[in-house]
């Protein structure tokens, strides 16, 4: 769905990330980014793009493609990071096998989920709840599980030399690549799964079940392998996350926060396309980054419980209240600007903003009348 | 052996029978038309025989297998699809896109399968539109590509619920045109239709449903001279001798 | 060794009826306007800062701001319907679960820029005060919470079943077109109706407020507490938890 005349764009784009770790420390780019984001900070903020984008990714199968709206998929990603690591700390197994282990039991998590919730013909809405209850109960056994550390949750073995098959690393820069292969590897699948019988199914059932159904379309089924696909793919995401954080907690990880930011990237990129993900989780890193910058060292050092028990008068109160919002309040800004992000995309641009800038450019260039697919 | 057969097919929903032991056959080749008036069951007899709803009791059986109780996706895969009277054209994909997912149901490799669609979107006369989305049709756009997307899973039998339904007089000509290649093509068909110019024209044979029965069955000639058949569509005064047997 | 489990069974039926509350403006934004609010846990969470700061700053009572919280979550519902909710009335149930998703979001953050990712808690004189019932001890504030929150039920009920613009609404919730054919404003009903969940939700949170503590991110829980009381009392059954024959209304 893409044409010809992108790819080179992306390549180009592709090219610069792979040689991107090489100047990282380099003055020009000390120079030109807001301080502090330079070097392995400034790793770390592609690390969490790459990192978004494929979580993105993963959801966009099911989600996207499929039209089926999970805000669940912070277990599977939980899931994922818990199964790898057990598998490491309890059986020796490299989280490089651990990862695919993880992604197996969480296609067959995703599987069951499916399973269940199709065969009682749950649709829309109520899939949904369905998801968002599963990422709760998950969270609540991890929460009081004491064999995978209840709510301290695990911290992993740190070991001087730990190698390559431990997947720890001391420099960010092979996560970086690690991160970045593995949203190749997402990109890959999807524009496969795009171009497919299977991608079809999944764009009919989205678009109205019955009529797929009439035509052929194995609906329940395709569902099923579709969230398992998608579930799989979060599953990888989580041991990564587990690999490159070295410390995993329900609290952090199974919460709908984390579900919501998940799905986040493809909803605003575009759901359903290939590099709508990815568009996306460049837009939200960036915007948060950039409030990051600009409200840094924000903070003028009241707290508010002070301010309230102090014992001054209101009118004291109240303009020592304007001070702690004008440093930045409480922070949250960029959460803030994700929700209006969301907002503005749902109302302004349904479909996201990828094919937004398609038609636009479209309309732009009428001359051009073949239709890409 | 029928093409298709339904035995004694009965569904209620609560107390209500809205369909009521109606036998239906189909042979190989036949153009069967299904008509009666409004309230008569042909929808739900329609989604009964075409999968979408389990009956209460009787069979359905298409090819000599029973039927009941299997995925509208699985009947289609043997070779028996329909539409839907409100049509379902898949709103954001071309045209091409929307009879590429029928013929998939035969081909699994992309590139066979977009050439079939090729050669059903010709058939049908849709070429002109093929890259259009489906929300941007006009009816009578969408009610070919409802029947070219049936017409690409390659189906041995069709039914067609109201295909002319809203369309302009010459376009209803144009659709009878579309038909009759598709029946040259091979494809039996059963067709319910509220324009009975239509339906007198194409069918070989015609059932009339009323109040949830089979109340008569013939030939179209037959059928516009049976006084049951002008007593459901007129109301009992216009006839001498009342029937008297109605459903409950 | 009994008191545990009776202490316990009160406990969560005091809770219960400030629940129900919650619930019963999900059902009300459902039943009518067919949305599911993934957003409504944050309006509660929003009535509660209001019991706070009501208390905390003006040192007024928590139980005293409801009448005017009434009306102004009443507003706060209005107008959200007007500018976000409005433009994705009839469009498709993902379109609308994005959107209140995003307002969630949107008001979990507001909250931390507002009033900080700090647990904030009220101490009250009688916060902790407590009367002997059966031999367990209950505390007033619980007892409180249950009376204001059945006691809003209840003249919701009454509302939707003694004045027009109740059976109006009574009427969106069992048929849009039907409503709409005898003259019933959809938009205007869409806006009360969202208005009075909205209103439900924060006075459930004001009346929680002297026992609970409030953070910005102590939505979601109500959220999925108010849709599990919901799914639990039967989706099928939404609309009947609104039973209204058109007649009454024509």
């Amino acid at each position: 769905m893409i044409r010809l005349r992108d790819h080179w764009f992306y390549l180009v784009v592709l090219a610069g990330l792979i040689v991107l770790p090489l100047f990282t420390d380099s003055d020009f780019v000390t120079a030109v980014m807001p301080s502090g984001l330079s070097g392995s900070a400034l790793l770390h903020v592609f690390i969490l793009m790459f990192f978004f984008a494929f979580m993105s990714q993963s959801w966009n199968i099911i989600g996207g493609f499929a039209g089926q709206l999970s805000i669940g998929h912070a277990a599977f990603f939980g899931i994922g990071a818990y199964t790898s690591t057990i598998c490491y700390i309890h059986l020796g197994l490299s989280p490089w096998l651990g990862m695919f282990v993880a992604a197996g039991f969480t296609a067959m998590i995703g599987a069951g989920l499916g399973l269940i919730s199709f065969h009682y013909g749950l649709r829309g809405p109520f899939f949904t709840l369905v998801t968002v209850a599963f990422a709760e109960i998950t969270r609540l056994i991890l929460l009081h599980w004491n064999f995978v550390g209840a709510a301290n949750g695990i911290l992993l073995p740190y070991s001087r030399d730990a190698g390559f098959w431990d997947f720890q690393f001391n420099g960010k820069e092979p996560y970086y690549y690690i991160a970045l292969v593995m949203m190749l590897c997402s990109i890959a699948l999807v524009a496969w799964v795009a171009r497919s019988r299977f991608g079809y199914y999944l764009h009919a059932i989205r678009q109205d079940e019955d009529a797929a159904e009439a035509v052929g379309v194995p609906t329940k089924r395709c569902k099923i392998q579709a969230i398992a696909l998608s579930a799989a793919l979060a599953g990888l995401g989580g041991t990564f996350y587990a690999q490159y954080t070295q410390y995993i907690v329900p609290d952090d990880m199974v919460v709908g926060r984390v579900s919501v930011e998940i799905l986040l990237g493809t909803v605003i990129g575009g759901a359903g396309t290939i590099m709508g993900p990815i568009v996306g989780a460049f837009i939200l890193i960036s915007v948060g980054e950039a409030t990051r910058v600009i409200f840094e060292g924000g903070g003028t050092g009241i707290s508010l419980t002070t301010l309230i028990q102090s014992d001054v008068g209101l009118a004291e109160k109240f303009s020592g209240y304007l001070a702690y919002l004008a440093g930045g309040g409480g922070g949250g800004l960029a959460v803030l600007l994700y929700g209006v992000l969301l907002i503005a995309v749902v109302l302004g641009m349904p479909g996201g903003v990828l094919p937004w800038l398609t038609r636009k450019r479209k309309s732009f260039a009428k001359s051009d009348k073949k239709g890409d697919s | 052996m029928s093409l298709f057969e339904a035995r004694k097919v009965t569904k209620r929903f609560g107390g209500l029978t809205a369909v009521n032991a109606v036998d239906f056959n189909v042979q190989q080749g036949e153009i069967v038309g299904l008509i009666g008036p409004n309230g008569a069951g042909k929808t739900t007899f329609f989604n009964v025989i075409s999968g979408f709803m389990k009956p209460d009791e009787g069979d359905v059986r298409f090819l000599g297998d029973s039927i009941v109780g299997h995925k509208p996706s699985d009947i289609c895969k043997r070779g028996m699809t329909r539409t839907f009277q409100i049509v379902k054209p898949f709103p954001e994909m071309t045209v091409t896109d929307n009879i590429l997912v029928g013929a998939f149901n035969h081909h699994r490799d992309a590139a066979t399968a977009n050439k079939k669609a090729r050669e059903v979107m010709e058939l049908v006369g849709l070429g002109a539109q093929a890259e259009k989305l489906g929300r941007e049709l006009t009816v009578a756009g969408r009610k070919r590509v409802e029947l070219a997307k049936a017409l690409a899973t390659e189906p041995k039998l069709m039914l067609l619920d109201e295909v002319m339904a809203g369309l302009t007089p010459s376009e209803v000509t144009g659709m009878i045109e579309v038909l009759g290649r598709v029946r040259e093509a091979g494809v039996t068909m059963v067709i319910v239709e509220h324009v009975m110019q239509v339906i007198m024209n194409l069918s070989d044979r015609i059932y009339v449903l009323h109040h949830g029965e089979a109340i008569a069955e013939g030939s179209p000639k037959s059928i516009t001279s049976d006084p049951r058949v002008m007593e459901a569509y007129l109301g009992e005064s216009f006839v001498a001798e009342p029937g008297g047997e109605h459903a409950s | 060794m009994y008191e545990v489990y009776i202490q316990a069974l009160i406990s969560g039926l005091l809770i219960g009826g400030v629940y129900a509350l919650v619930a019963v403006g999900l059902t009300l934004i459902f039943g009518v306007m067919d949305i599911i609010n993934f957003a409504h846990g944050e309006f509660l969470m929003f009535g509660m800062y209001s019991a706070f700061f009501a208390s905390a700053l003006l040192a007024i009572d928590p139980y005293f701001i409801i009448p005017i919280a009434l009306p102004v979550f009443f507003a706060v519902g209005w107008l959200v319907h007007g500018t976000l909710i409005r433009p994705v009335v009839g469009k498709s149930h993902a379109i609308q679960i994005l959107l209140t998703l995003g307002l969630s979001l949107f008001m979990q953050a507001l909250a931390q820029f507002l009033f900080s990712a700090d647990f904030q808690s009220l101490q009250l004189d009688y916060g902790s005060s407590t009367f002997e019932l059966f031999g367990t001890r209950v505390s007033y504030t619980k007892l409180a919470a249950f009376v204001i929150s059945v006691g809003m039920c209840g003249a919701l009920w009454a509302f939707l079943q003694g004045t027009d613009t109740g059976k109006a609404l009574r009427a969106c919730a069992e048929e849009h077109e039907g409503a709409q054919a005898v003259g019933i404003d959809l938009n205007r009903m869409y806006k009360v109706a969202f208005g009075l969940g909205i209103a439900c939700v924060a006075i459930a949170g004001i009346a929680m407020r002297p026992f609970f503590y409030v953070a910005p991110l102590v939505g979601p829980k109500f959220t999925l507490v108010a849709f599990v009381i919901v799914v639990l009392g039967g989706l099928a059954k939404f609309r009947g938890l609104l039973p209204a024959p058109l007649s009454w209304v024509s």
